[in-house]
């Protein structure tokens, strides 16, 4: 290739840098704005936010507690190549440093990692808006205005999208799915014999309660009885199933008072009150505090794509059953599954409830509640529960004893997302966040300057020593360690915004280092130049033929460089990660300069006429000890 | 001209030095400087930093009772209060918890124990003029768990493997070998300076560990590709050992060793300087400590450890050693012309000890450059003949 059309190839990766450095990815504000790298937390400060982590109220053991911050850990460095510091604090307490600004981030990093695995029993929309709103003057126009499919059609109308993207057309769903068979009597007998409601479907709440409701939730339960009236309260006791809207609109104005209780108000009801009640609505089910369905031993409700009450069963599985969760690609049929292992245990266990639910009858009620949703269910689902969400709820196609696989409409970032989350549900800890808060470098403002201090003064000793040793051809070294550090500050800002590499402290001291490497590579050139010029070859004949020879030498060191960086960046996490980075960064773009800067620029100094003289390149003895042997009348000072 | 003499030869890589013939030495001194290490991890272990091993942060108010603290002040109490209990006890910058006024400060330093922890606070809290109940105190975990070295230890393996299957393709497994040998040196060495002085461990030490790997391996990388270049096809003359040619070859890139080792070392200087000379400790002196001297030793044993390494394993390989008898046959029927001394130079000969003597023999004069680099087969020995 010719040197100019090398050079113009850089030029253009120069150009398309900053044209990215100063345009794409988010940048705003002044030109100076635009040029201001990511810096780390140790180098500017962050922001710090606290996690206090609980098991069952009471703090957790030592164990656990370095578990639940790894978990938080791995969902910090999720985020990207920010660098985070992850420490705990005391007995109970995750302290979580990120650099910048970073409320944002921290954000939902205290999600519990409670995991469950219970049958999904009974389905109902969330029909508190309806409940409370009813469409007055006539039922039809309800069907028509908004519940339209809801008189009869079995499951034709029920598939999720519609649901979801019309809220109110699901309680036809619910109030017919729940009304004509399931619920009622029938909500814990399949699951669960032992539990009583199904015999007397008018017992207390207290009764109903699964678990035996301790003095504190009878107390609550008190409270709850004043502030809904005494009417409402006992209405809701008689329910035995979801109140059927669909035949009667108004139905749920009796259980009015119930819309305006707290999450924590509702968490105190029993499960079957929770899902009878039409005028309790997802928003209160999601307000309802951490940790309170994460209860083993009873049934729970929760919200289900923020359309559906379910009701679900005892967990009979639980994230401590699970070995380890992988999202994988199925190529036969190009799809994401996610894979789940579960220990020797745990195994039984899912595979006893996993036969329970691939041979439900139809008449079963979690047959029912399947078919509510999905027209064409076949099988009972499994909902996968996290803290208070249902993150998924397969259907199960099969009794399973080995590997499980969950499939549905994944791509590979929520294939990945529900496998860390059944990873992360492993460890039975819930956390509460705390404010975050601004926090300053970690390593003091001074260390910053000094790095860059000591930065300037490494570049200017390596360009003395290249221009005492190398005279002129010094000046290609300055001028392209120069230029490679222009590329890299251009990446080093691009990527900073584009996909978050923050430059930490030991980053600089990486690039200070990838300085002398890249010099290096200029010290293997020019002296095999020195040795081709020595052999008695024209400067113009050696400079090819030293190319070559150096070529293969620096491609062969380099990849081991890049191997390096790259095995590094893709096994480690945290900090190690964020040095490959920087490793392999420097790495490419030392190769870039000297494929499209040094070999080229050489090529035209090794026309020139300047070239040839000794006092200019400094390959002066060489030519002349290729000249004549004897006069050598070198200066040591190098030696 | 034996001073100016050998500066020049060095730089033209003729400085002919017995880098190879005298690998016994070599051998005896890695082994001795290894069993230090060895010995000193088993005995002095390593110093871990707070990242590692824990520690205590203390907590300290920024305006108490109309009075404001500034962060350095702050630091310095803290450092003195707890030096006074515990001399030896490291102490991190003072880092700044939220603003305005409600702003706090946070010192983290090793671990103390509960008495100790209580009576700095106590000398703290009189130094400042506070309430000592206005200053928390509390145990920090490592920030650097398991995982992290868990995953940095899998990656070091998985690039071990990568790197010798790689090495074993580009050049041979013998190279491969030597490679890691002198890889595995530059560590051990580095952790037993770093378990020996009792240097304290830091994640900026972990990651300046993890950068002298790479350049380790570059530096082996550079010699053993003049090495290669050197010895192809050398079975077909009978002029050079395998040991003398790798020396030859040494010898060549000696200067460029140097020069890379020069250009290396200087920046890292810089940061060691600034670092541990202006600052104190720090980050920063963590970093250029690790890397000094790992890169160091990395120049270093490339030169006299990794080559060395590989011209004893070469020499155990059938085919060099048939080749080593035959030119050592042939030099023993040419030592009359020696002993006539037709040589002009036997300076090096000097340097007496059985390579040496051959290759002094065989050391071409000044200017003689390898065979292979006017790509020809002709062979120095018997062309200057």
């Amino acid at each position: 290739m010719h040197p100019g059309r090398q050079l113009g190839v850089l030029g253009l990766v120069f150009v398309v840098l900053y044209l990215l450095v100063f345009f794409a990815a988010g940048a705003e504000g002044s030109w100076k704005q635009r040029l201001e790298p990511k810096l780390g937390l140790d180098l500017i400060g962050g922001t710090q936010a606290t996690y206090i982590a609980s098991q069952q109220g009471a703090p957790p053991s030592p164990e656990d507690m370095e578990l639940a911050r790894e978990i938080i850990e791995s969902r910090v460095n999720a985020l990207g190549v920010s660098e985070a510091e992850v420490v705990i604090q005391g007995n109970n307490t995750i302290v979580v440093s990120l650099a910048g600004k970073a409320e944002e981030q921290l954000k939902g990093l205290e999600q519990a990692a409670n995991m469950r695995f219970r049958l999904l029993t009974g389905l109902t929309g969330d029909v508190a808006s309806v409940a409370l709103n009813p469409p007055s003057p006539t039922p039809s126009a309800s069907a028509s205005g908004s519940a339209a499919p809801a008189p009869s059609t079995s499951g034709s109308a029920a598939p999720k999208a519609t649901g979801s993207a019309k809220p109110s057309a699901t309680p036809s769903t619910g109030g017919q799915g729940g009304g004509a068979a399931a619920p009622g009597p029938s909500v814990a007998p399949s699951g669960s014999p032992s539990v009583k409601p199904s015999a007397t479907p008018s017992a207390s709440a207290s009764a109903a309660a699964p678990a035996p409701a301790s003095a504190d939730v009878k107390e609550q339960r008190e409270a709850i009885k004043k502030k809904v009236g005494a009417d409402a309260w006992a209405a809701a006791e008689k329910l035995t199933a979801p109140v059927d809207l669909s035949t009667d609109t108004k139905a749920g104005l009796p259980f009015k008072p119930f819309s305006t209780l707290t999450g924590p108000e509702v968490a105190a009801l029993s499960p079957q009150m929770q899902f009878n009640i039409p005028t309790i609505g997802c928003q209160q089910l999601n307000a309802r505090p951490n940790g309170s369905i994460d209860a083993v031993d009873s049934e729970v409700v929760a919200c289900f794509q923020g359309v559906y009450k379910v009701m679900l069963d005892k967990a009979e599985v639980v994230g401590d059953d699970i070995d380890e969760a992988s999202p994988q690609l199925d190529t036969t049929q190009n799809q994401w599954v996610v894979s789940l292992d579960f220990k020797s245990e745990g195994q039984k266990k899912w595979a006893a409830l996993t036969k329970k639910a691939f041979e439900a009858k139809a008449t079963d009620p979690c047959f029912v509640a399947v078919s509510s949703m999905y027209s064409d269910a076949e099988h009972c689902a499994v909902a996968v529960v996290l803290d208070k969400e249902i993150v998924s709820a397969p259907q199960i196609q099969a009794v399973l004893t080995g590997q499980s696989q969950i499939t549905g409409d994944f791509n590979a970032t929520s294939a990945k997302k529900l496998a860390d989350q059944l990873n992360f549900g492993a460890i039975p800890v819930t956390f509460d966040a705390g404010p975050a808060q601004t926090v300053s470098a970690t390593v003091g403002g001074q260390q910053l300057e000094a790095g860059l201090l000591a930065a300037a003064i490494g570049l200017g000793l390596v360009a003395i020593y290249a221009f005492f040793y190398y005279r002129m051809l010094g000046l290609v070294i300055f001028l392209s360690l120069g230029l490679s550090a222009l590329l890299t500050f251009g990446a080093l800002v691009f990527l900073g915004r584009s996909i978050g590499f923050t430059l930490t402290l030991a980053g600089i001291v990486g690039f200070i280092v990838s300085l002398g490497v890249a010099a290096d590579s200029f010290v293997i050139y020019f002296e095999r130049l020195k040795d081709e010029i020595h052999e008695g070859r024209s400067p113009r004949s050696a400079v090819p033929r030293a190319w070559h020879r150096a070529r293969r030498t620096i491609i062969s060191a380099n990849a081991i460089t890049i191997m390096c960086a790259v095995v590094l960046y893709i096994v480690s996490i945290g900090q190690v990660q964020g040095l490959a980075f920087a490793l392999g960064l420097s790495t490419v773009l030392d190769l870039l300069v000297v494929f499209l800067f040094r070999h080229p620029i050489m090529t035209l100094l090794a026309s020139t006429q300047a070239f040839l003289s000794p006092r200019v390149s400094g390959l002066g003895r060489a030519l002349r000890r290729s000249q004549t042997e004897e006069s050598v009348s070198s200066r040591v000072k190098e030696a | 001209m034996a001073g100016s003499g050998f500066a020049t030869r060095l730089y033209q890589g003729e400085a002919n030095i017995n880098i190879v013939g005298r690998r016994r030495m070599w051998f005896t001194i890695a082994a001795a400087l290894v069993a230090i290490a060895i010995g000193s991890f088993a005995i002095n272990r390593f110093h871990l930093g707070i990242e590692f091993a824990g520690g205590s942060e203390f907590s300290v108010p920024g305006q108490v009772a109309g009075q404001t603290f500034e962060q350095e002040r702050i630091y310095e109490a803290v450092r003195t209060a707890v030096h006074d209990v515990e001399p030896d006890a490291q102490v991190n910058a003072a880092q700044e918890v939220g603003n305005g006024s409600e702003i706090n400060y946070k010192i983290r330093t090793s671990e103390l124990s509960a008495s100790e922890m209580a009576e700095a606070k106590t000398a703290l809290a009189a130094d400042l003029g506070v309430e000592a109940t206005q200053i928390s105190d509390q145990q920090v975990s490592s920030a650097w768990g398991g995982a992290v070295i868990e995953k940095a230890l899998l990656g070091l393996i998985i690039f071990l493997v990568l790197v010798t299957a790689y090495l074993v393709v580009r050049f041979e497994w013998r190279m491969a070998v030597a490679a890691l040998a002198s890889l595995l040196f530059d560590l051990l060495f580095t952790a037993g300076v770093y378990s020996l002085v009792q240097f304290e461990l830091t994640p900026y030490t972990v990651i300046g560990f993890l950068t002298i790997l790479g350049y380790s391996l570059y530096d082996v990388v550079v010699v053993f590709d003049k090495v290669q270049e050197n010895t192809r096809g050398i079975t077909a003359g009978s002029s050079r050992t395998y040991g003398e040619a790798t020396n030859l070859a040494v010898n060549q890139t000696l200067m460029r060793s140097l020069n890379t080792g020069l250009v290396a070392l200087l920046p890292v200087g810089g940061v060691l300087f600034i670092g541990a000379g202006l600052l104190g400790a720090g980050t920063l002196k963590d970093l250029g400590l690790v890397l000094f001297v790992g890169m160091g030793i990395g120049v270093l044993s490339s030169i006299l450890f990794a080559a060395p390494v590989l011209s004893a394993l070469k020499d155990r390989e059938p085919k060099i050693k048939a080749h080593n008898a035959r030119v050592l046959a042939r030099r023993a029927q040419r030592s009359d012309d020696v002993a006539r001394g037709e040589r002009s130079r036997p300076a090096n000969v000097t340097e007496s000890d059985e390579v040496s003597v051959l290759a002094g023999t065989t050391t071409p004069r000044p200017g003689a450059r390898p065979v292979q680099k006017r790509g020809g087969t002709n062979r120095p020995g018997t062309k200057r003949r």
